[in-house]
């Protein structure tokens, strides 16, 4: 091996270093974490956080402090549900709280996806239990704390919009502890499959 | 029984391996894995198919996640490894020796357990711009110079990048993504798993007889040229690369590094620098994903590694293909399809063949000055919960009949170097790092012929092989 194949190889071998500069001006955080978002995040997320493949959740118009939660919870490897673990923990760990801010700003400020249903029947059970609950089960109604058009309210999260299809799996993860959600948990433990199903469709209708 | 023998076989090393923490969880799967802390099934359907975000990977030149070292010290290990041992049944291990007259065995390890081999990836992402990866493998069943199976080492699949996203104002995705690639197999580059290099089947029995006849861009340079190329990605829907190869000479040889280059029929010697291209159509949609391309290249090679000073022959390979994958939790479908034609232009080799009835060093000895290959490959592949899969697959090889490439049939016709059959393949992953496969060969033609394809009453199912393997990566 003479000195150039040594030199290729020692650009794997070695690594640079990247040092990337200190962003400290908040115009530059937020530049640096929307090319994150743009590069990175949209590759699963789809553009401006509308994914089309229901594995992935809608970012779009979710609420700031509820994404800063969930990234945060991601890179503390305290939501370790299969797919944070196979997916997220790994990009989320590699973020500082600043560019976290930033992304979660991001997709807090994007025009939200659009409501999607082909069973109005399911979309009607869905919206009796959102927005009355069961009071005979004890159940609460969702729209409490998602708020009545399911946007979310403070750091509770939007529903409105989001696959169906991820709804479920998160409500099923709750129920079965795998997603720590102590408040949710007592919510929703008692919900049957279809019940999930309905809230599930009826908040991917709006 | 086989099946268990291999298990038996493998069970200290895994034990050892999970013992040690290496396989198991994110932090120690393969080195790309630790380089973004994300898990196999992120970019792999199962290795080595690409899912979108996988593609995404690569064409961004591997730089996704951390680098292996910084100014904070080592992130992780930039290498990764895996081995593979096996089984092979080939249906009718017993054949004539034409000279003798003797049976001999046709797979000289025919039902034992066989390592096969043994690779060391050293993989990374360099900067945010550059990344790569090259792999080493050690053959356990090479074939020697005298015939027999032996240990052999050398390079293998090679990519390196540096790459550049650029993103207009507002834009919500990259508007295009650019790079360059220094390879060292045509298609290893690319990111479906429709071309050659990273085609199904992903792995073969080592002992297997296979047919003779393969385009040149199927394998042909593999490990043997320097590629150079530039390609563009534009709004992650249109695909398109120039490439260069030459031999992997001077600064370039580590890139057939271990391979033979001192033997007549050794590793390619091609001139000049001798044109790759690939277009494709790409789009995503809900969990779908389709890819629509072309790809192709134009190479003259010496007939004669070891004479550079003769005239060429031109290969010309045009190849199309498509691919489509559903991935989801837990169903996951994908299928892929190819189809190349080369077009042989022997205009180095036949003028000397027709003349002296010999080639030019241990060049082709063609009967034709110019000769057609088709080979036609597809395959749909059904995963659950990325365990438990099924794969069913076909393939063609047709071209021109040519006595002095293929042979005379006992009619004292030209041969054909027509091959088909099909594959029916089963995996079961219990962990990502570890797959167990179950795989069958069955051929409706082999070399030329369904009956009596070597003039010694062999058959083409003859040939017909089933193939345990175990794969393991750490």
């Amino acid at each position: 091996m003479n000195h150039k194949h040594v030199a290729l190889v020692a650009m794997l071998l070695v690594g640079a270093v990247t040092a990337v500069g200190a962003q400290n001006n908040p115009a530059e955080i937020q530049k640096a974490a929307e090319e994150k978002a743009v590069n990175l995040c949209s590759t699963c997320h789809g553009p401006r956080g509308i994914s089309t493949s229901p594995e992935f959740p809608i970012l779009a118009a979710q609420r700031k402090g509820y994404l800063e939660a969930q990234i945060d919870a991601f890179r503390k490897k305290a939501r370790a549900e299969k797919d944070a673990h196979d997916f997220m923990w790994g990009i989320a760990g590699n973020l500082d709280d600043a560019i976290i801010g930033g992304i979660a700003a991001y997709y807090a400020s994007q025009p939200p996806a659009r409501g999607r249903s082909d069973d109005p029947a399911l979309v009607a059970k869905g919206k009796e239990l959102f927005d009355k609950g069961l009071p005979e089960r004890g159940i609460p109604a969702c729209m409490a704390c998602h708020g009545e058009d399911a946007a979310g309210i403070a750091d509770f999260p939007r529903l409105a919009g989001q696959h169906a299809k991820y709804v479920g799996k998160q409500l099923n993860y709750i129920q079965t502890l795998v997603r720590a959600a102590p408040v949710m948990h007592g919510i929703v433990k008692d919900l049957t499959p279809a019940e999930i199903q309905a809230v599930a469709i009826y908040v991917q209708s709006k | 029984m086989a099946a268990w023998k291999i298990v038996k076989a493998l069970a200290p090393a895994v034990l050892v391996m999970l013992a040690g923490g290496w396989i198991g969880h994110a932090g120690a799967v393969p080195s790309y894995a630790r380089q973004t802390g994300q898990e196999c099934i992120a970019c792999h359907v199962s290795f080595p198919e690409l899912t979108p975000y996988g593609r995404y990977f690569k064409l961004t030149g591997y730089t996704i996640g951390k680098t292996s070292f910084s100014s904070e010290g080592m992130n992780y290990l930039p290498l990764a490894m895996m081995a593979q041992a096996s089984v092979t049944n080939t249906r009718n291990n017993n054949t004539t020796d034409p000279n003798t007259g003797e049976t001999v065995s046709v797979n000289q390890r025919n039902n034992g357990i066989v390592f096969c081999c043994a690779s060391i990836f050293l993989a990374s992402k360099v900067n945010d711009y550059i990344g790569g990866f090259v792999q080493w493998t050690y053959n356990h069943l090479a074939t020697t110079a005298d015939g027999t199976l032996g240990g052999h080492s050398g390079i293998d699949n090679t990519d390196l990048r540096i790459i550049g996203k650029y993103s207009g104002e507002g834009a919500a995705e990259p508007d295009l993504i650019f790079g360059a690639t220094l390879h060292n197999n045509p298609t290893v580059q690319d990111v479906w798993n429709s071309t050659p290099a990273f085609g199904f089947p992903y792995t073969t029995s080592p002992l297997a007889s296979t047919p003779a006849a393969a385009t040149l861009i199927d394998g042909g340079l593999a490990q043997q040229v320097a590629g150079l190329g530039g390609y563009v990605f534009w709004k992650k829907t249109l695909y398109g690369e120039v490439s260069f190869y030459k031999t992997a000479d001077g600064a370039f040889s580590i890139l057939r590094q271990g391979q033979d280059i001192h033997t007549d029929g050794g590793v390619a010697a091609l001139k000049g620098y001798n044109p790759y291209w690939r277009f494709a159509y790409s789009q995503d949609w809900g969990a779908n994903s389709i890819m629509v391309g072309t790809y192709g290249m134009v190479v003259d090679r010496y007939p004669s590694n070891l004479d550079t000073s003769t005239p060429t022959d031109r290969f010309r390979d045009v190849a199309i293909d498509a691919q489509y994958q559903y991935i989801t939790d837990p169903h996951t479908f994908t299928a892929q399809i190819t189809y190349i034609d080369e077009k042989q232009s022997y205009n180095a080799s036949f003028p000397v063949t027709a003349a002296t009835g010999a080639g030019i060093g241990a060049g082709p000895t063609p009967a034709n000055p110019t000769d057609k290959l088709h080979t036609l490959k597809a395959k749909a592949t059904y995963y659950h919960d990325r365990k438990y899969g099924g794969t069913l697959a076909y393939f063609s090889t047709t071209g021109s009949a040519d006595s002095g490439l293929y042979g005379m049939d006992p009619n004292g016709n030209a041969m054909k170097p027509d091959s088909s059959g099909y594959i029916i393949e089963l995996d079961y992953l219990p962990i990502q790092n570890i797959r167990l496969m179950f795989q069958y060969i069955a051929f409706n033609k082999f070399n030329g012929a369904s009956t009596n394809f070597d003039g010694n009453g062999r058959n083409a199912r003859d040939n017909n092989t089933a193939f345990l393997n175990v794969w393991v990566a750490f």
